[in-house]
């Protein structure tokens, strides 16, 4: 049997890892070996944020809500305001209600004060 | 409700629009993908941002009724309607939370409930008070508090509570009591406190670093004029 190196295979298959992993920290986009784990390593964690991330914006946005609410009157909540706005059956979703908290005050007080009544 | 809210960006068609190079206030730039030259409009948009309301934002924005049908796929939303500011969520930028321009707030912890008032000074610090709350950045305000060792305590704590610490050798930990820390240290009773209610981590030690407390009536940041730190508490004073 003749010897039959396997030439460049493997480096080809590799030079695609790498480029994935071109921009990691020290011997993360270095090492052979490393770079092959960092790779899978990235891969899960944005598999497993991007669900996270939906969790995530939504406890953001609720904060952000209750922030604004309770500084606003004495007894009142995100928890009241969550029960009246689906009493009066509007639709608006807690981003955009986090939007309007940041971006125009106001509007988010007319409002409370409109699904109270 | 969009009028309602303030519209983002309003475009002010060029008048020149198929003169070769167009010359727009602010320099327009020829667009290679395009055969012909669209000049560039730059309205100016005062939208009520949180902080920096001072700052116009500068929207650039493409006309589209210039563009021949067949090439209107080529224009982002963004390029021709301005950032969606509704639905991205709010981030703070650098300029959301210079510490200069945070406000400071004074609170005299005498005859004041030790939890509730840590609870208030943190939530202040944290910035959970705020609609621009973010997890991630600083936000916080800045809180002073004086007359640190006349904050009370109920029941029997003051004899009872425990204050430990431990130097990291074998049978090297330090018991006290809360009036004999109080006789001591008086400071350290409410930065444990406060310190017990902030994150802990990077941040959380930086925010740890906005609480200033003093022994007696004075403080040395009259020239941050600190406000009254606004206790929603109701029972947070203590009731001889």
């Amino acid at each position: 049997m003749t010897r039959i190196k396997r030439g460049y295979i493997a480096r080809r298959r590799r030079t695609k890892i790498r480029l994935f992993t071109s921009s990691f920290r020290g011997a993360h986009s270095r090492l052979t070996r490393t770079i092959t784990q960092q790779k899978i390593r990235a891969l899960v964690s944005a598999h497993r944020d991007r669900d996270r991330q939906k969790r995530d914006f939504r406890r953001l946005w609720i904060s952000r809500i209750n922030a604004v609410i309770r500084g606003n009157k004495v007894y009142y909540s995100y928890s009241k305001l969550m029960y009246n706005l689906y009493k009066k059956q509007l639709l608006l979703n807690r981003k955009i209600l986090a939007q309007i908290a940041t971006l125009n005050r106001n509007c988010l007080y007319m409002i409370s004060n409109e699904i109270i009544k | 409700m969009a009028l309602l809210c303030g519209s983002t960006s309003v475009t002010i068609p060029s008048s020149s629009a198929k003169s070769s190079i167009s010359y727009a206030k602010n320099g327009s730039c020829k667009s290679s993908f395009v055969g012909f030259q669209v000049a560039l409009s730059k309205p100016c948009i005062r939208t009520s941002l949180p902080v920096n309301s001072r700052r116009n934002i500068q929207v650039r924005s493409q006309d589209l009724s210039v563009v021949p049908l067949d090439e209107r796929w080529m224009f982002e939303e963004n390029e021709v309607n301005g950032p969606d500011i509704w639905n991205k969520t709010w981030y703070p930028k650098a300029a959301d939370h210079v510490n200069t321009d945070k406000p400071w707030y004074i609170v005299d912890a005498t005859d004041k409930i030790l939890g509730r008032l840590a609870s208030t000074i943190a939530i202040h610090i944290r910035g959970k008070n705020l609609a621009t709350f973010t997890p991630s950045v600083d936000m916080g305000a800045f809180v002073i508090v004086v007359n640190a060792e006349k904050v009370a305590v109920s029941g029997k704590k003051r004899t009872q509570k425990l204050y430990r610490r431990h130097s990291g050798r074998p049978g090297g930990m330090k018991v006290e009591t809360f009036a004999q820390l109080q006789q001591r240290i008086p400071e350290r009773i409410i930065e444990h406190a406060v310190r017990g209610m902030l994150p802990k981590g990077r941040l959380g030690r930086k925010l740890f670093n906005h609480l200033k407390v003093y022994k007696g009536p004075d403080h040395p940041h009259e020239a941050q004029k600190p406000i009254e730190l606004p206790i929603r508490d109701k029972r947070i004073q203590k009731t001889r």
